[in-house]
């Protein structure tokens, strides 16, 4: 066991997101967290990373590092591609070389040219700032990965090249990570686990396993598990808008 | 072991050997440095373009006026080279440039910790504003009257008055830009474990810095300023001494002589010290622009 939330609950202005929220990650395994909109997810995430203090219960941690991808690529303005690469690593206190070096390695893991680690990232592309973000939290070599809905900003196809990146990441470092996504497919894609939020509460709905192995699970496969758990009312929240106005 | 490229003869791969590596990335350092500073340089070409349109204004209305009311700029220049032969320039201008630049460093200082602390109390800030208002809208005539009777007719009561009235400008500057952080990449730090120290270093400086600039060039400009006139009215020497005799000489071309001095003071203090500094901590900001980063 990696990491483990032990009946969390948390309320912002008051107002009660979610309570007795018990989740365990195991080692390496990638679990999705997947719900509407507004249902909690990111504070769960941002509570697990230590990001936001729970009102209730408590966050057990059992490994040295972990490492945070957000919705925005979060790149320091001011620092280029490859400074901001290396920028976990130069908040650990590591050297100047070893860390150009980490962040040219991991940078062309992702799929950055060498040219671009001179750039601003005002002069990279959106999927190229996200690739340099997915790249800055590998070269910690973090035990745990939070995603947190990380790739919704991109085009599909790129999406796709970026959900294999983290799955190929994701066993050849053997983290752990925990996905937040509202699309069911990415969670089909990158995880083993899948774990269902209520908009209206914040309860979870529905916690089930997903068939088959994270990069295993061919476009057809992955298709026919959403299709087939659309008829699921489970589900319902999430692929009906219409209802979820009304909740 | 060395790897040369196939581009490059065995004799190239010899000589980046012979030559240490600290060396080497030292010489690309000041290449790159002069490269800059002959940009810079060359740059400053349109601002003095500039200059002499207000100079050509100035000729006009001297040709309109006459000399009695406003010199001519030549004529200025020419007194100003006078001054320059004389003891009096010198113990003049350095007695007021200390003056200012200590009230400028005070200023600045004391404005830029005090706002940045104060950025990241949303109490603080709220009370402190007013504040800052309140010693904004009291005229620096009056800080020089208490100066004056507080300090009495010194260096000191220059200094002081310098740093009450621009205080409040490096203050503001600073206070705006710690409360405008951006939290989202803040908490990206946090999330690698960056302590406060380090996240004020490597989020919060380099965004307070596109505050600071502005606020500190107000801040310089007003010191010089503020410098004169306190020296005019509490008749402690420096340029605003030299000022205040040539206006009881009613030596108008030695008025604007002086006036002149000031202004090319303020000028280097922006251009030369102050402009160089923000192009070298902002690079950044030029990669968002139409024509980008000058490599």
């Amino acid at each position: 066991m990696k990491l483990a939330l032990d009946k969390v609950g948390h309320a912002w202005l008051g107002r009660t997101v979610f309570e007795d929220f018990d989740l365990v990650l195991g080692e390496g395994e990638v679990v999705a967290l997947a719900g509407p909109s507004g249902c909690g997810k990111t504070t769960i995430l941002q509570i697990a990373a230590g990001l936001v203090e729970p009102l209730r219960g408590r966050v057990r941690r059992h490994y040295r590092r972990h490492a945070v991808v957000f919705q925005e690529p979060r790149l320091l303005p001011w620092l280029t591609a490859r400074d901001n690469i290396a920028y976990g690593l130069k908040v650990a206190g590591r050297g100047r070389a070893e860390r150009g070096a980490v962040a040219e390695a991991r940078a062309l893991d992702v799929g950055l040219d060498r040219d671009d680690l001179d750039k601003y990232p005002v002069e990279l592309s959106g999927g190229m700032r996200q690739r340099a973000a997915v790249a800055r939290a590998l070269a910690v070599e973090p035990d745990v990965m939070f995603f947190d809905e990380p790739f919704t900003a991109v085009d599909v196809g790129l999406r796709r090249a970026l959900q294999d990146l983290v799955i190929a990441a994701a066993r050849r470092a053997r983290f752990s990570a925990l996905f937040v996504t509202h699309d069911l497919a990415e969670a089909v894609r990158v995880a083993h686990r899948l774990i269902v939020l209520s908009g209206v509460d914040g309860r979870i709905v529905d916690q089930r396993a997903i068939a088959g192995e994270p990069g295993r699970r061919d476009n057809r496969t992955v298709f026919d598990i959403v299709e087939g758990w659309s008829a699921d009312p489970v589900f319902a929240e999430l692929f009906d808008a219409d209802r979820r106005g009304r909740a | 072991m060395t790897v040369s490229s196939p581009f490059e003869g065995p004799r190239v791969g010899e000589a980046r050997r012979a030559m240490p590596a600290w060396l080497r990335a030292g010489a690309r350092a000041c290449v790159a440095a002069t490269v800059w500073l002959g940009r810079y340089v060359w740059a400053g070409w349109v601002g003095l373009a500039g200059l002499f349109c207000l100079a050509a204004g100035w000729q006009a209305g001297h040709e309109f006026y006459g000399s009695f009311i406003l010199p001519a700029p030549l004529e200025t220049v020419t007194v100003l080279f006078g001054l320059f032969e004389g003891p009096e320039l010198a113990q003049a201008a350095s007695e007021t440039a200390w003056r200012s630049l200590g009230g400028f460093l005070l200023a600045a200082g004391l404005g830029t910790l005090a706002g940045s602390v104060a950025g990241y109390s949303f109490a603080a800030m709220r009370i402190m504003r007013p504040i800052v208002t309140v010693i904004l809208g009291v005229p620096p005539i009056a800080w020089i009257v208490l100066a004056l009777i507080w300090f009495g007719s010194g260096g000191g009561s220059a200094v002081l008055t310098v740093v009450l009235a621009s205080f409040p400008i490096s203050f503001a500057g600073a206070l705006e830009g710690a409360a405008t952080r951006d939290r989202a990449l803040d908490a990206m730090a946090r999330s690698f474990g960056a302590s406060l120290p380090t996240r004020f270093r490597t989020v919060t400086l380099p965004h307070l810095l596109s505050y600071l600039f502005p606020a500190w060039t107000t801040t310089a400009g007003n010191a010089w300023k503020v410098t004169v006139m306190a020296e005019l009215l509490s008749n402690t020497g420096g340029i605003g001494g030299q000022l205040a005799t040539a206006r009881a000489l009613f030596d108008i071309p030695l008025v604007t002589a002086w006036i002149l001095l000031v202004v090319a003071f303020a000028l280097i203090t922006e251009y030369g010290m102050l402009n160089p500094l923000r192009e070298m901590t902002e690079r950044w900001r030029s990669a968002g622009l139409p024509w980008g980063v000058k490599r």
